[in-house]
Protein backbone atom coordinates (compact mmCIF):
# COMPACT_ATOMS: atom_id res chain seq x y z
CA UNK A 1 0.00 0.00 0.00
CA UNK A 2 1.48 2.87 -0.81
CA UNK A 3 1.06 6.92 0.06
CA UNK A 4 -0.76 9.16 -2.64
CA UNK A 5 1.60 12.11 -3.43
CA UNK A 6 0.29 13.40 0.29
CA UNK A 7 1.29 16.86 1.42
CA UNK A 8 0.02 18.11 4.70
CA UNK A 9 -3.04 19.77 4.59
CA UNK A 10 -4.49 22.10 7.39
CA UNK A 11 -2.21 22.28 10.10
CA UNK A 12 1.75 21.60 9.11
CA UNK A 13 2.31 20.47 12.27
CA UNK A 14 -0.19 17.77 12.17
CA UNK A 15 1.94 14.22 11.60
CA UNK A 16 0.23 12.42 8.44
CA UNK A 17 1.89 8.87 9.33
CA UNK A 18 -0.55 8.33 12.38
CA UNK A 19 -3.57 6.21 13.17
CA UNK A 20 -6.59 8.50 13.75
CA UNK A 21 -10.39 6.95 14.51
CA UNK A 22 -12.61 8.37 11.59
CA UNK A 23 -15.77 7.02 12.62
CA UNK A 24 -17.49 4.19 14.77
CA UNK A 25 -17.30 0.83 13.53
CA UNK A 26 -20.88 0.15 14.28
CA UNK A 27 -21.75 3.16 11.85
CA UNK A 28 -19.43 1.56 8.90
CA UNK A 29 -23.30 -0.67 8.15
CA UNK A 30 -23.11 -3.17 5.29
CA UNK A 31 -24.08 -1.57 2.14
CA UNK A 32 -23.29 1.87 2.97
CA UNK A 33 -20.28 4.24 2.08
CA UNK A 34 -19.24 6.66 4.58
CA UNK A 35 -17.90 10.14 3.08
CA UNK A 36 -14.78 11.50 5.71
CA UNK A 37 -12.19 13.58 5.78
CA UNK A 38 -8.59 13.36 7.58
CA UNK A 39 -6.22 16.36 7.20
CA UNK A 40 -7.64 17.47 3.75
CA UNK A 41 -7.93 14.05 2.30
CA UNK A 42 -11.18 12.86 1.41
CA UNK A 43 -12.00 9.56 1.83
CA UNK A 44 -14.60 6.65 1.55
CA UNK A 45 -15.07 4.40 4.02
CA UNK A 46 -16.46 0.78 3.59
CA UNK A 47 -17.42 -2.35 5.27
CA UNK A 48 -17.86 -5.37 2.74
CA UNK A 49 -20.01 -7.99 2.98
CA UNK A 50 -17.07 -10.43 5.07
CA UNK A 51 -17.00 -7.45 7.48
CA UNK A 52 -13.51 -6.13 6.08
CA UNK A 53 -12.90 -2.19 6.17
CA UNK A 54 -11.58 -0.51 3.40
CA UNK A 55 -10.65 3.06 3.43
CA UNK A 56 -10.19 4.78 -0.06
CA UNK A 57 -9.41 7.76 -1.84
CA UNK A 58 -13.05 9.00 -2.16
CA UNK A 59 -11.92 9.93 -6.01
CA UNK A 60 -12.52 7.04 -8.93
CA UNK A 61 -9.42 7.46 -10.67
CA UNK A 62 -11.02 7.39 -14.02
CA UNK A 63 -12.85 10.82 -13.86
CA UNK A 64 -12.25 11.67 -10.18
CA UNK A 65 -16.27 12.04 -9.64
CA UNK A 66 -16.14 10.96 -5.53
CA UNK A 67 -16.94 6.96 -4.55
CA UNK A 68 -19.04 7.87 -1.42
CA UNK A 69 -21.58 8.61 -4.21
CA UNK A 70 -21.42 5.00 -5.57
CA UNK A 71 -22.24 1.66 -5.14
CA UNK A 72 -21.31 -0.36 -2.02
CA UNK A 73 -22.36 -4.12 -3.64
CA UNK A 74 -20.65 -6.08 -0.94
CA UNK A 75 -17.64 -6.89 -2.67
CA UNK A 76 -16.69 -3.87 -4.56
CA UNK A 77 -17.22 -0.34 -4.78
CA UNK A 78 -19.12 0.89 -8.34
CA UNK A 79 -18.77 4.28 -9.03
CA UNK A 80 -21.78 5.89 -10.37
CA UNK A 81 -20.44 8.06 -13.38
CA UNK A 82 -19.35 5.44 -15.60
CA UNK A 83 -19.61 2.20 -13.49
CA UNK A 84 -16.37 1.41 -13.05
CA UNK A 85 -16.07 -0.91 -10.55
CA UNK A 86 -13.28 -1.86 -7.76
CA UNK A 87 -12.53 -4.76 -5.58
CA UNK A 88 -12.79 -4.84 -1.91
CA UNK A 89 -9.03 -4.92 -0.35
CA UNK A 90 -6.71 -4.50 -3.68
CA UNK A 91 -8.99 -1.45 -4.69
CA UNK A 92 -8.29 -2.96 -7.91
CA UNK A 93 -10.68 -2.27 -11.39
CA UNK A 94 -12.29 -5.48 -11.99
CA UNK A 95 -14.86 -4.47 -14.69
CA UNK A 96 -15.10 -1.27 -16.86
CA UNK A 97 -18.72 -1.17 -18.30
CA UNK A 98 -17.19 0.42 -22.03
CA UNK A 99 -14.98 -1.97 -22.46
CA UNK A 100 -16.51 -5.80 -21.40
CA UNK A 101 -14.32 -7.83 -22.56
CA UNK A 102 -11.28 -6.17 -21.45
CA UNK A 103 -9.35 -7.26 -18.81
CA UNK A 104 -8.42 -3.69 -16.83
CA UNK A 105 -5.07 -2.58 -16.73
CA UNK A 106 -3.17 -3.40 -12.71
CA UNK A 107 -2.77 0.32 -13.10
CA UNK A 108 -6.17 0.72 -12.57
CA UNK A 109 -6.55 0.89 -9.24
CA UNK A 110 -8.39 2.81 -6.65
CA UNK A 111 -6.00 5.06 -4.10
CA UNK A 112 -5.77 3.19 -0.59
CA UNK A 113 -4.99 4.33 3.04
CA UNK A 114 -4.18 2.12 6.02
CA UNK A 115 -7.49 0.48 7.70
CA UNK A 116 -8.56 -1.12 10.84
CA UNK A 117 -10.72 -1.33 13.70
CA UNK A 118 -9.93 -1.52 17.69
CA UNK A 119 -11.60 -0.32 20.62
CA UNK A 120 -15.04 -0.01 18.50
CA UNK A 121 -13.34 2.68 15.79
CA UNK A 122 -12.27 3.01 12.91
CA UNK A 123 -9.34 4.11 12.49
CA UNK A 124 -7.03 5.00 9.47
CA UNK A 125 -3.64 6.13 8.62
CA UNK A 126 -2.78 8.29 5.48
CA UNK A 127 0.90 6.70 4.80
CA UNK A 128 1.48 3.03 5.78
CA UNK A 129 -0.51 0.21 7.63
CA UNK A 130 0.84 -0.90 10.82
CA UNK A 131 -1.63 -1.70 13.35
CA UNK A 132 -4.14 0.86 15.31
CA UNK A 133 -3.11 1.89 18.71
CA UNK A 134 -4.15 0.01 21.43
CA UNK A 135 -5.35 2.46 24.10
CA UNK A 136 -7.44 1.29 27.05
CA UNK A 137 -7.25 3.52 29.63
CA UNK A 138 -8.75 1.17 32.52
CA UNK A 139 -8.58 -2.42 32.94
CA UNK A 140 -11.77 -5.15 32.26
CA UNK A 141 -14.11 -1.82 32.08
CA UNK A 142 -17.00 -1.47 30.17
CA UNK A 143 -16.40 0.64 27.36
CA UNK A 144 -18.89 2.50 25.27
CA UNK A 145 -18.47 4.33 21.90
CA UNK A 146 -20.22 7.75 22.76
CA UNK A 147 -21.34 9.99 19.56
CA UNK A 148 -18.52 11.31 17.49
CA UNK A 149 -19.27 15.47 17.03
CA UNK A 150 -18.46 17.33 14.08
CA UNK A 151 -17.20 20.61 14.78
CA UNK A 152 -16.31 23.62 12.64
CA UNK A 153 -12.88 24.21 14.82
CA UNK A 154 -9.41 22.93 14.39
CA UNK A 155 -8.59 19.36 16.57
CA UNK A 156 -5.98 22.00 18.55
CA UNK A 157 -8.46 24.56 19.08
CA UNK A 158 -10.89 21.82 20.50
CA UNK A 159 -8.25 20.53 22.42
CA UNK A 160 -6.96 23.55 23.98
CA UNK A 161 -11.17 24.01 25.03
CA UNK A 162 -11.20 20.72 26.42
CA UNK A 163 -7.53 21.46 28.62
CA UNK A 164 -9.38 24.44 29.89
CA UNK A 165 -12.40 21.65 32.11
CA UNK A 166 -14.56 19.56 30.84
CA UNK A 167 -17.47 18.22 33.41
CA UNK A 168 -19.25 15.00 33.34
CA UNK A 169 -22.15 13.01 35.94
CA UNK A 170 -20.25 9.79 36.98
CA UNK A 171 -23.98 8.23 36.73
CA UNK A 172 -26.06 10.49 35.12
CA UNK A 173 -29.65 8.53 35.69
CA UNK A 174 -28.61 8.03 39.12
CA UNK A 175 -27.29 9.37 42.70
CA UNK A 176 -24.80 11.24 41.41
CA UNK A 177 -26.00 13.03 38.01
CA UNK A 178 -24.93 16.17 38.37
CA UNK A 179 -21.48 16.86 36.18
CA UNK A 180 -18.33 17.42 37.96
CA UNK A 181 -14.98 18.74 37.16
CA UNK A 182 -12.93 15.59 35.27
CA UNK A 183 -9.44 15.55 35.82
CA UNK A 184 -7.51 15.78 32.45
CA UNK A 185 -4.32 14.34 31.00
CA UNK A 186 -3.33 14.86 27.64
CA UNK A 187 -1.16 11.92 25.69
CA UNK A 188 -0.79 13.98 22.88
CA UNK A 189 -2.03 17.11 20.35
CA UNK A 190 -4.92 14.97 19.81
CA UNK A 191 -5.75 12.08 22.61
CA UNK A 192 -7.12 13.90 25.47
CA UNK A 193 -8.52 11.58 28.71
CA UNK A 194 -10.96 12.94 31.29
CA UNK A 195 -11.88 10.83 34.04
CA UNK A 196 -14.03 10.95 37.41
CA UNK A 197 -14.02 9.36 41.01
CA UNK A 198 -16.13 8.24 43.20
CA UNK A 199 -15.82 5.85 45.84
CA UNK A 200 -15.23 1.65 44.28
CA UNK A 201 -16.43 3.74 40.87
CA UNK A 202 -14.62 5.30 38.39
CA UNK A 203 -15.04 6.75 34.51
CA UNK A 204 -12.91 7.60 31.80
CA UNK A 205 -13.52 9.59 28.87
CA UNK A 206 -10.97 9.06 26.01
CA UNK A 207 -11.33 12.14 23.52
CA UNK A 208 -9.82 11.18 20.14
CA UNK A 209 -9.83 14.35 17.98
CA UNK A 210 -10.01 13.61 14.28
CA UNK A 211 -8.02 16.24 12.57
CA UNK A 212 -10.91 17.13 8.96
CA UNK A 213 -8.86 19.88 7.55
CA UNK A 214 -7.61 23.50 8.70
CA UNK A 215 -10.69 24.61 10.34
CA UNK A 216 -12.74 20.99 11.27
CA UNK A 217 -12.43 18.10 13.40
CA UNK A 218 -14.35 15.12 14.94
CA UNK A 219 -14.38 14.67 18.33
CA UNK A 220 -15.06 10.93 18.90
CA UNK A 221 -15.55 9.80 22.82
CA UNK A 222 -14.36 6.33 24.17
CA UNK A 223 -16.56 5.89 27.51
CA UNK A 224 -15.12 3.29 29.56
CA UNK A 225 -16.41 2.44 32.90
CA UNK A 226 -15.56 0.50 36.60
CA UNK A 227 -17.75 -0.49 39.43
CA UNK A 228 -21.96 -1.25 39.31
CA UNK A 229 -23.02 -0.24 36.31
CA UNK A 230 -27.49 -1.31 35.77
CA UNK A 231 -26.90 -2.35 31.98
CA UNK A 232 -30.69 -1.05 31.40
CA UNK A 233 -31.16 0.02 28.01
CA UNK A 234 -32.60 3.50 28.84
CA UNK A 235 -29.81 4.25 31.18
CA UNK A 236 -27.95 3.49 28.45
CA UNK A 237 -29.40 6.05 26.12
CA UNK A 238 -29.57 8.35 28.92
CA UNK A 239 -26.06 7.91 29.08
CA UNK A 240 -25.60 8.50 25.53
CA UNK A 241 -27.17 11.75 25.69
CA UNK A 242 -25.79 13.27 28.94
CA UNK A 243 -22.32 12.95 27.16
CA UNK A 244 -23.80 13.77 23.78
CA UNK A 245 -25.05 17.36 25.47
CA UNK A 246 -21.37 17.54 27.22
CA UNK A 247 -19.29 17.11 23.81
CA UNK A 248 -21.53 19.50 22.06
CA UNK A 249 -21.40 22.43 24.68
CA UNK A 250 -17.36 21.70 24.12
CA UNK A 251 -17.68 22.18 20.43
CA UNK A 252 -19.77 25.11 20.69
CA UNK A 253 -17.14 26.59 22.80
CA UNK A 254 -14.68 25.74 20.10
CA UNK A 255 -16.53 27.63 17.69
CA UNK A 256 -16.79 30.43 19.93
CA UNK A 257 -13.06 30.91 19.19
CA UNK A 258 -12.94 30.59 15.11
CA UNK B 1 -57.35 9.18 -12.30
CA UNK B 2 -55.05 11.62 -10.54
CA UNK B 3 -53.50 14.57 -11.99
CA UNK B 4 -50.14 15.80 -10.97
CA UNK B 5 -49.17 19.35 -12.17
CA UNK B 6 -45.72 18.96 -11.72
CA UNK B 7 -41.88 20.22 -12.75
CA UNK B 8 -39.10 17.39 -12.44
CA UNK B 9 -36.41 19.44 -10.74
CA UNK B 10 -38.83 20.71 -8.14
CA UNK B 11 -37.95 19.18 -4.54
CA UNK B 12 -41.79 19.84 -3.90
CA UNK B 13 -43.14 17.82 -6.45
CA UNK B 14 -40.89 14.74 -6.26
CA UNK B 15 -42.18 14.84 -2.43
CA UNK B 16 -45.54 13.89 -4.02
CA UNK B 17 -43.65 11.37 -6.54
CA UNK B 18 -42.18 9.63 -3.50
CA UNK B 19 -45.97 9.09 -2.07
CA UNK B 20 -47.21 8.21 -4.62
CA UNK B 21 -44.72 5.42 -5.86
CA UNK B 22 -44.86 4.03 -2.40
CA UNK B 23 -48.23 3.78 -2.39
CA UNK B 24 -48.44 2.45 -5.95
CA UNK B 25 -50.90 5.14 -6.97
CA UNK B 26 -50.91 5.47 -10.83
CA UNK B 27 -51.20 9.05 -11.65
CA UNK B 28 -50.76 11.51 -14.59
CA UNK B 29 -48.15 14.06 -14.87
CA UNK B 30 -48.77 16.87 -16.45
CA UNK B 31 -45.10 19.05 -16.90
CA UNK B 32 -44.53 22.53 -16.44
CA UNK B 33 -41.81 24.57 -17.74
CA UNK B 34 -41.09 26.23 -14.25
CA UNK B 35 -37.65 27.15 -15.10
CA UNK B 36 -36.75 28.85 -17.69
CA UNK B 37 -40.11 29.88 -18.63
CA UNK B 38 -41.94 29.81 -15.65
CA UNK B 39 -45.27 28.21 -16.94
CA UNK B 40 -46.68 28.55 -13.34
CA UNK B 41 -47.11 32.24 -13.37
CA UNK B 42 -48.74 31.62 -17.19
CA UNK B 43 -52.38 32.30 -16.70
CA UNK B 44 -53.79 29.17 -17.86
CA UNK B 45 -51.81 27.38 -14.74
CA UNK B 46 -53.00 30.85 -12.06
CA UNK B 47 -56.46 29.97 -12.80
CA UNK B 48 -56.06 26.11 -11.07
CA UNK B 49 -53.69 27.57 -8.47
CA UNK B 50 -53.79 31.20 -8.04
CA UNK B 51 -50.78 31.06 -5.62
CA UNK B 52 -48.56 30.08 -8.94
CA UNK B 53 -47.15 27.28 -6.95
CA UNK B 54 -46.06 23.42 -7.67
CA UNK B 55 -47.10 20.77 -6.89
CA UNK B 56 -51.07 20.84 -7.51
CA UNK B 57 -53.24 17.38 -7.78
CA UNK B 58 -56.64 16.97 -9.12
CA UNK B 59 -58.49 14.09 -7.88
CA UNK B 60 -62.58 12.64 -8.37
CA UNK B 61 -63.34 16.81 -8.61
CA UNK B 62 -60.85 17.80 -6.13
CA UNK B 63 -57.87 20.03 -6.48
CA UNK B 64 -55.16 20.36 -3.60
CA UNK B 65 -52.18 22.48 -3.43
CA UNK B 66 -48.87 22.29 -1.31
CA UNK B 67 -47.13 19.27 -0.25
CA UNK B 68 -48.88 18.48 3.00
CA UNK B 69 -52.30 18.63 2.25
CA UNK B 70 -51.70 16.39 -0.66
CA UNK B 71 -49.53 14.38 1.66
CA UNK B 72 -52.08 14.42 3.96
CA UNK B 73 -55.04 13.86 1.27
CA UNK B 74 -52.82 10.59 -0.46
CA UNK B 75 -52.25 8.25 2.67
CA UNK B 76 -55.35 9.22 4.41
CA UNK B 77 -57.67 7.93 1.16
CA UNK B 78 -54.97 5.52 -0.72
CA UNK B 79 -53.15 3.94 2.48
CA UNK B 80 -55.85 2.05 3.87
CA UNK B 81 -53.48 0.56 6.34
CA UNK B 82 -52.15 3.81 7.88
CA UNK B 83 -48.76 3.71 7.87
CA UNK B 84 -47.36 6.54 6.17
CA UNK B 85 -49.94 8.85 8.82
CA UNK B 86 -51.23 6.52 11.34
CA UNK B 87 -54.59 7.45 12.16
CA UNK B 88 -55.13 6.55 15.84
CA UNK B 89 -51.64 7.51 17.49
CA UNK B 90 -51.71 11.07 18.51
CA UNK B 91 -48.15 11.08 19.92
CA UNK B 92 -46.80 10.08 16.15
CA UNK B 93 -48.92 12.51 14.40
CA UNK B 94 -47.53 15.51 16.72
CA UNK B 95 -44.13 13.82 15.87
CA UNK B 96 -45.02 13.87 12.23
CA UNK B 97 -46.76 17.73 12.66
CA UNK B 98 -43.05 18.83 14.30
CA UNK B 99 -41.04 17.49 11.00
CA UNK B 100 -42.85 18.31 8.51
CA UNK B 101 -42.41 21.96 10.17
CA UNK B 102 -38.83 21.41 9.39
CA UNK B 103 -39.41 20.13 5.73
CA UNK B 104 -40.81 23.81 5.57
CA UNK B 105 -37.69 24.85 7.41
CA UNK B 106 -35.26 22.77 5.11
CA UNK B 107 -37.23 23.73 1.92
CA UNK B 108 -36.75 27.63 2.97
CA UNK B 109 -32.63 27.19 3.64
CA UNK B 110 -31.39 24.58 1.97
CA UNK B 111 -34.30 24.03 -0.78
CA UNK B 112 -33.92 27.66 -1.49
CA UNK B 113 -29.78 27.89 -1.87
CA UNK B 114 -30.61 25.05 -4.56
CA UNK B 115 -32.98 27.13 -6.11
CA UNK B 116 -30.23 30.05 -5.96
CA UNK B 117 -27.70 28.05 -7.49
CA UNK B 118 -29.20 26.12 -10.55
CA UNK B 119 -32.17 28.54 -11.15
CA UNK B 120 -30.60 32.06 -10.22
CA UNK B 121 -33.34 32.42 -7.79
CA UNK B 122 -32.83 35.33 -5.29
CA UNK B 123 -31.91 34.17 -1.84
CA UNK B 124 -29.59 35.09 0.76
CA UNK B 125 -27.32 32.63 -0.03
CA UNK B 126 -24.97 32.37 3.02
CA UNK B 127 -28.24 32.63 5.35
CA UNK B 128 -29.59 30.08 3.66
CA UNK B 129 -26.47 27.04 3.62
CA UNK B 130 -26.48 28.61 7.30
CA UNK B 131 -29.50 28.26 8.52
CA UNK B 132 -29.45 24.73 6.50
CA UNK B 133 -26.38 23.03 8.37
CA UNK B 134 -28.31 23.95 11.88
CA UNK B 135 -30.98 21.91 10.78
CA UNK B 136 -28.80 19.00 9.59
CA UNK B 137 -27.37 19.49 12.62
CA UNK B 138 -30.19 18.89 14.57
CA UNK B 139 -31.70 16.33 12.03
CA UNK B 140 -28.26 14.07 12.26
CA UNK B 141 -28.33 14.02 16.14
CA UNK B 142 -31.88 13.44 15.92
CA UNK B 143 -31.42 10.46 13.19
CA UNK B 144 -28.29 9.11 15.60
CA UNK B 145 -30.85 8.67 18.44
CA UNK B 146 -33.57 7.00 16.48
CA UNK B 147 -30.39 4.80 15.42
CA UNK B 148 -29.61 3.94 19.12
CA UNK B 149 -33.00 3.61 20.04
CA UNK B 150 -33.45 0.98 17.71
CA UNK B 151 -35.60 2.37 14.92
CA UNK B 152 -34.18 3.98 11.84
CA UNK B 153 -36.84 6.62 11.09
CA UNK B 154 -38.01 10.16 11.82
CA UNK B 155 -40.90 9.66 13.84
CA UNK B 156 -40.05 6.37 16.30
CA UNK B 157 -42.18 3.97 14.34
CA UNK B 158 -40.95 0.72 12.26
CA UNK B 159 -42.01 1.85 9.16
CA UNK B 160 -41.12 4.83 7.37
CA UNK B 161 -44.16 8.29 7.48
CA UNK B 162 -44.62 10.88 5.40
CA UNK B 163 -42.23 13.50 7.34
CA UNK B 164 -39.42 11.32 6.34
CA UNK B 165 -40.47 11.39 2.19
CA UNK B 166 -41.15 15.07 2.85
CA UNK B 167 -37.94 16.00 4.46
CA UNK B 168 -35.72 13.63 1.94
CA UNK B 169 -35.74 15.57 -1.09
CA UNK B 170 -34.21 18.78 0.08
CA UNK B 171 -31.27 17.09 2.09
CA UNK B 172 -30.64 14.89 -0.59
CA UNK B 173 -30.50 18.06 -3.21
CA UNK B 174 -28.55 19.57 -0.46
CA UNK B 175 -25.17 19.82 -2.71
CA UNK B 176 -26.77 21.13 -5.57
CA UNK B 177 -26.74 24.36 -3.09
CA UNK B 178 -23.69 23.89 -1.79
CA UNK B 179 -24.58 21.94 1.65
CA UNK B 180 -22.05 19.30 1.92
CA UNK B 181 -23.56 16.79 3.82
CA UNK B 182 -20.10 14.91 4.96
CA UNK B 183 -20.53 16.41 8.72
CA UNK B 184 -23.87 14.41 8.83
CA UNK B 185 -22.80 10.91 8.88
CA UNK B 186 -26.40 9.53 10.37
CA UNK B 187 -28.11 11.57 7.72
CA UNK B 188 -26.22 9.70 5.35
CA UNK B 189 -27.16 6.17 6.55
CA UNK B 190 -30.71 7.61 6.86
CA UNK B 191 -30.96 8.56 3.46
CA UNK B 192 -29.51 5.23 2.06
CA UNK B 193 -32.48 3.83 4.38
CA UNK B 194 -35.30 5.97 2.60
CA UNK B 195 -33.33 4.85 -0.76
CA UNK B 196 -34.11 1.44 0.52
CA UNK B 197 -38.23 2.02 0.29
CA UNK B 198 -40.15 -0.31 -1.96
CA UNK B 199 -40.60 1.37 -5.13
CA UNK B 200 -38.66 4.40 -4.22
CA UNK B 201 -38.75 6.80 -7.08
CA UNK B 202 -36.00 8.46 -8.24
CA UNK B 203 -35.47 12.28 -10.00
CA UNK B 204 -32.36 14.36 -11.57
CA UNK B 205 -29.78 13.99 -8.88
CA UNK B 206 -31.05 11.53 -6.91
CA UNK B 207 -29.99 7.93 -7.67
CA UNK B 208 -31.27 4.53 -5.98
CA UNK B 209 -28.85 2.61 -3.55
CA UNK B 210 -27.33 -1.08 -3.77
CA UNK B 211 -29.50 -3.60 -2.23
CA UNK B 212 -29.39 -3.72 1.28
CA UNK B 213 -27.91 -6.94 2.47
CA UNK B 214 -30.32 -8.20 4.45
CA UNK B 215 -32.68 -8.38 0.87
CA UNK B 216 -30.14 -10.91 -0.37
CA UNK B 217 -29.57 -13.57 2.30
Amino acid sequence: MSAIGLTAAGDASDPIDRWFPVARGEEVVARHIVQTQLLGREIAVWRDDAGVVNAWENRCPHRGVRLSIGLNTGTELHCRYHGWRYASGSGQCTYVPAHPGQKPAAAMRVGRFGAGEAHGFVWVNLIEPAEPPHLSALASAQATTLRSIYARAPAVTVAACLLRGYRFALDPTGADDSPTDAALVASDAYTIRASVHAVLREAVVTFLLQPVGASQSVIHGLLETTGETSGVDADRLAVLRHHNAQMTALRDAAEELC
Amino acid sequence: MISLYDFELSAECYQVRLMMAALRISYRRIELDVYPNREHESPWFLKINPSGRLPVIEDDGLTLCGTRAILEHLTGRYDPGGRWYPRDDPKTRASIARWLEVAERLAATAGAARMHDTMFEHADIDACRAGAHALFRALDEHLWFAEQSGHGWLCSQSHPTIADLACFPDVMLSEEGGISRLPYPAIRRWTDRVKRIPHFATMSGIFSASPARSALT
